[in-house]
């Protein structure tokens, strides 16, 4: 599930365009965000508060089992690390 | 007078060129899934050795203009490279300006706590309605939340 800031409209462009099948959320006032204290205040281009970037892995439990915190916003997470982390689930 | 002596090509000069033109080629690299740790050094690292090649080019077409070409050009391509490592130093840093990750959020081990948000068709969608599968067919081994910054 891929998760941001952006408003409903763009999160839906942005899934159409890039042909994404799996789900968008949309936290535009960033409660969530906060909630997991990822929140990057002024972030945004215009000084908008956003999601510093974080992925999770979460089983049924709901229990993290793998994460991952980008240092540098071009730095991309590995699938495979992740795919490695999901096989290791029962 | 050194008649016979062909001018040399600055050499210097063009690898020091070369290696600001990869380091700042390499920034496409990010796109590419290339491991993570050498990428952001590369294309800081690449345009300061480059800067320091083509310095030491321009040093010696004006120590030795009999023996090496390049005082202009050098001189040019220093200053752009200058402008270039200016660049990709300030890239690097704004790139990493990010909130250190927080004791509030949720470790390895730790559960994440249930929330619900609208799907961008504005249909609410809950974690732990996911997570037990309510989606039709089998619960999922694992869901994954990928947080992004968006504004793209």
């Amino acid at each position: 599930m891929a998760i941001s800031a952006d408003p409903q409209n763009v999160s839906e462009d942005l899934r159409h365009k890039a042909g994404y099948t799996f789900t968008f959320l949309c936290d535009p006032q960033a409660e969530v965000i906060r909630r997991l204290a990822l929140l990057h205040p002024g972030g945004g281009p215009d000084g908008q508060d956003i999601s510093r970037p974080a992925e999770f892995l979460v089983d049924r439990s709901g229990t993290v089992r793998w994460e991952n915190f980008a240092e540098d916003v071009r730095v991309r997470a590995r699938a495979d690390q992740m795919l490695a982390a999901a096989r290791t689930l029962p | 007078m050194a008649d016979g002596t062909q001018k040399r090509s600055n050499r210097a000069l063009w690898l020091g060129l070369l290696l600001v033109v990869l380091g700042v080629l390499s920034n496409g690299l990010y796109f590419l899934g290339v491991p993570a740790p050498p990428i952001p050094w590369i294309s800081l690292l690449l345009p300061i050795v480059g800067l320091a090649f083509v310095v030491a080019g321009v040093w010696r077409a004006f120590a030795r203009p009999a023996i090496y070409r390049g005082k202009v050009v050098g001189s040019l391509a220093a200053a752009l490279c200058t402008l270039i490592l200016a660049a990709s130093v300030a890239g690097f840093v704004i790139s990493r300006r990010l909130p250190a990750p927080s004791a509030g959020t949720p470790q390895v081990g730790q559960r994440v706590p249930d929330f619900t948000l609208p799907d961008s068709e504005g249909h609410p969608v809950s974690l732990s309605t996911l997570l037990s599968g309510s989606a039709g067919g089998a619960p999922p081994k694992a869901v994954l939340l990928v947080f992004y910054r968006g504004y793209w």
